[in-house]
């Protein structure tokens, strides 16, 4: 009975194309899009590039050696260089230069040193950041030097030695990519998607919103039988779907999951009872027509989605720091952070908070809209 | 007129679904120019780090003095001494460095022995040696005070080390473009707009088109007094209509958003022709979508896919100074390419000079090709469809 009841219900979603669309073509195409925008981002080092800068070489800049060689030792092509620079005769040579935008700022050099730029940004900042050092070293030097002049060679010296006071370590092996929440959100909607095979399962179940749904509450198969057969076969596609999705993410994509396959699998699993449950529950408790069922499933998966992250890879942190109540009941937070948890924790304690969660939601959502389903009696068919 | 005010009763049916497109957008960039910091001073704005820094050596003044510093110079994010908590911290970047002053790193730091900061960072990353520059400046500097400074309590020394430290080059901003530069918010407006405009026209337009073409409809239009220059007329009429009014939504709100730094800037008119091209392609895309799909599944995908991929592909979603070189080659094709081209420039310029606008200009046109190619390929298809 089983087996009979579980085949035909497979076939019958299998042959829902659009749905077959939406729930998996949709998804491997967002992959494919993601890939390609975060190309960049992904696993690939930031590369720095020297300012653009100008000086102006004014009188005062030719006498000031120790500036010019201080400008010189950042300027030399190689590892260290921080800046490009051009020296040009006068301020509106210089001037015409930062306007054209070939330059990210203008060094001048008077009583002080000073510096114009057109904008404020991360390279007008490292000029600033490579003038103040100098002049704080200035400070330091004539500070000393003030009380005592005697060390003047000494402390030449020392200030040639340049030492590094930072080490780095880190909490995991695993490194911190930005762009990996995009596809693990990406999956949590894969998985809420489910949610369509559920909730075509609820129309074709209840009599009073399909003809099959009449013509199967004539059957006399036991209601909880049909259910679960039912759910099981929405499970079996959502999965499938899931597998394929995650199969192009690791092995064409080259996405890292970190290295438990199985729990990956589990959580997939979990996930997709999350979707299929969550579009039970729409089927059974919204009372519209099927467009606006199919709209308020969109709308929820999307939301969830959206709030785990998917178009704003901030977003899921966010809603962890800001409103962490939300991120517990968020079947796509969950899904996203038990992805998150694998990759980059050694322990699993986070995992299986995640895992359990999905797993209370879902069988609550499955148990209530069983109650609905199982109440349902009809005077005429 | 028969034909335009079907279009509008037609239009009324699928009104819900594009003021889906047109919330969600409206709703994200309002999150947006929230979440964005008011820059009202016109002057010079240091690039601040975000960074968190555990101190582990408690109370010992030079820490303090570290901790204080990095305080100053960067935005610290207040974080707990946890792990977990750190690691997701910059696993989002909420901090790009974490910074940890380890148990007695001053004592040591005084008697000359080895010590050093630990770091936890992105690998590579270009703010983490901005950071390491700080970090380095701060301890050299304490160093050259306590072995040439004299005799000096810890105090001293950390107030010498400051001073020192305090020191600002003086930053003059060009009086040109004190309103101008790519960190305001409406530049991000205007890149997204590329998105909402495609996806809310698309849907209209093909909505719209679908219906006109359904076959009995047709054949019964095909048959009827009216003759069928003037239906297309007034059906262009209609898309005119329809596409203009949600472009002066989309800009009229960009307005209400950012309406003085937006003007002030005095670029509005070249924004606002750089989206009317893009206007112009949307319209078409809907118009060529219209033609060729059946179902209103099929529509939906269509409109998905295409609206999705192209932001994806051409720099609306990630900027396309962050994209590979193979996606911008590929994104050439695209309409949407040259138009966030153009919006990249636009925010780029400090003034509207000639030399400078050709370009701009240029993209516009390319854009506007685009749009004519791809209504020619709809009247051929069309065309084609009739002759069945």
């Amino acid at each position: 009975m089983f087996m009979h009841l579980f085949s035909y219900r497979l076939k019958c979603l299998a042959r829902d194309r659009e749905v077959v669309f939406w729930t998996l073509i949709f998804p491997l195409i967002l992959a494919t899009m993601f890939y390609f925008a975060f190309d960049q981002l992904m696993g690939r080092q930031e590369t720095f590039s020297p300012v653009r800068a100008a000086v102006v070489a004014s009188d005062a800049y030719r006498q000031n050696i120790a500036f010019r060689q201080a400008l010189g030792a950042i300027s030399e092509p190689g590892e260290g260089q921080l800046i490009e620079l051009t020296v040009t005769d006068d301020e509106r040579e210089a001037l015409r230069l930062l306007e054209d935008g070939a330059v990210a700022g203008v060094i001048t050099v008077g009583d002080s040193v000073g510096l114009t730029v057109g904008q404020s940004g991360i390279e007008q900042s490292i000029l600033k950041a490579v003038l103040d050092e100098y002049s704080h070293r200035y400070a330091t030097v004539t500070g000393i030097l003030r009380e005592s002049p005697a060390i003047a060679g000494e402390l030449i010296r020392e200030l040639g030695q340049r030492r590094s006071y930072t080490k780095q370590i880190s909490f995991s092996s695993a490194e911190p990519d930005t762009a990996l929440n995009f596809f693990y959100a990406l999956i949590a909607m894969t998985c809420l998607y489910g949610g369509f095979w559920g909730l075509r399962n609820t129309t074709d179940m209840q009599a009073d919103l399909s003809p099959q749904g009449a013509r199967r509450s004539a059957a006399p198969t036991h209601k909880l039988g049909v259910v679960l057969y039912d759910l099981a076969a929405a499970l079996t596609i959502s999965l499938a779907e899931v597998m394929v999705l995650l199969a192009y993410l690791m092995l064409v994509l080259r996405v890292s999951f970190g290295n438990e396959s199985w729990y990956v699998l589990l959580t997939s699993l979990v996930g997709c009872i999350a979707g299929v449950s969550l579009g039970a529950f729409i089927g059974t408790y919204v009372r519209k027509s099927e467009g606006a069922k199919t709209g308020i499933l969109i709308g929820t998966s999307m939301t969830m989605s959206f709030l785990a992250g998917l178009m704003i890879d901030t977003m899921k942190d966010m809603i962890a720091r800001k409103a962490p109540v939300l991120s517990y009941i968020n079947p796509a937070a969950l899904i996203t952070d038990a992805f998150y948890s694998l990759y980059i924790f050694e322990s699993h304690r986070r995992f299986f908070l995640n895992i359990g969660l999905l797993l209370l939601i879902s069988s609550s959502m499955c148990i209530l809209s069983f109650l609905r389903l199982r109440r349902d009696r009809y005077a005429s068919l | 007129m028969q034909v335009f005010r079907a279009y509008f009763k037609v239009m009324r049916a699928s009104a819900g679904t594009i003021a889906i497109y047109v919330a969600i957008f409206l709703g994200l960039s309002v999150a947006f120019s929230l979440a964005e910091a008011p820059q009202e001073s016109a002057g010079f704005a240091q690039t601040r780090t975000s960074i968190a820094v555990i101190n582990r050596d408690g109370d010992a003044p030079l820490a303090q003095g570290l901790a204080g510093y990095l305080a100053d110079t960067s935005t610290v994010v207040p974080y707990p001494d946890d792990p977990e908590k750190l690691q997701d911290a910059l696993f989002f970047r909420n901090v790009e460095y974490i910074a940890i002053i380890p148990a007695g790193f001053s004592a040591d730091f005084a008697s000359g022995r080895d010590c050093a900061v630990q770091k936890v960072i992105v690998p590579g990353s270009i703010s983490s040696r901005y950071v390491d520059m700080r970090i380095d400046k701060y301890l050299s500097t304490a160093r050259l005070r306590r072995q040439y400074g004299g005799d000096q309590s810890e105090e001293q020394l950390v107030a010498a080390v400051g001073a020192d430290l305090a020191q600002e080059t003086p930053v003059a901003v060009l009086p040109s473009s004190a309103t101008n530069g790519a960190a305001q918010g409406f530049v991000f407006y205007y890149r997204y707009f590329a998105y909402a405009v495609l996806a809310t026209i698309m849907m209209g337009v093909s909505s719209i088109m679908m219906a006109f073409n359904k076959p009995d409809l047709l054949r019964r239009n095909l048959c009827a007094p009216i003759p069928a220059r003037s239906r297309s007329l007034q059906l262009a009429a209609g898309h005119t209509v329809f596409a203009l009014g949600c472009w002066s939504v989309l800009v009229l709100f960009s307005f209400v958003l950012y309406g003085r730094s937006l003007l002030s800037s005095g670029l509005v008119w070249l924004y606002c022709l750089n989206t009317l091209a893009f206007t112009v392609v949307s319209a078409s895309i809907g118009f060529l979508i219209g033609g060729s799909v059946k179902s209103v599944g099929a529509q939906a995908g269509a409109v998905n896919v295409i609206a999705n991929g192209m932001s994806f592909m051409c720099g609306v979603f990630v900027p396309q100074s962050i994209l590979s070189k193979q996606v911008l080659d590929f994104g050439r094709f695209l309409p949407a390419y040259w138009y966030v081209r153009a919006n990249d420039a636009i925010s780029a310029l400090y003034r509207p000079i000639a030399s400078a606008l050709r370009p701009i200009y240029g993209d516009m046109l390319i854009q506007l090709g685009f749009a004519a190619a791809i209504f020619a390929t709809a009247l051929l298809l069309a065309k084609e469809r009739q002759a069945e």
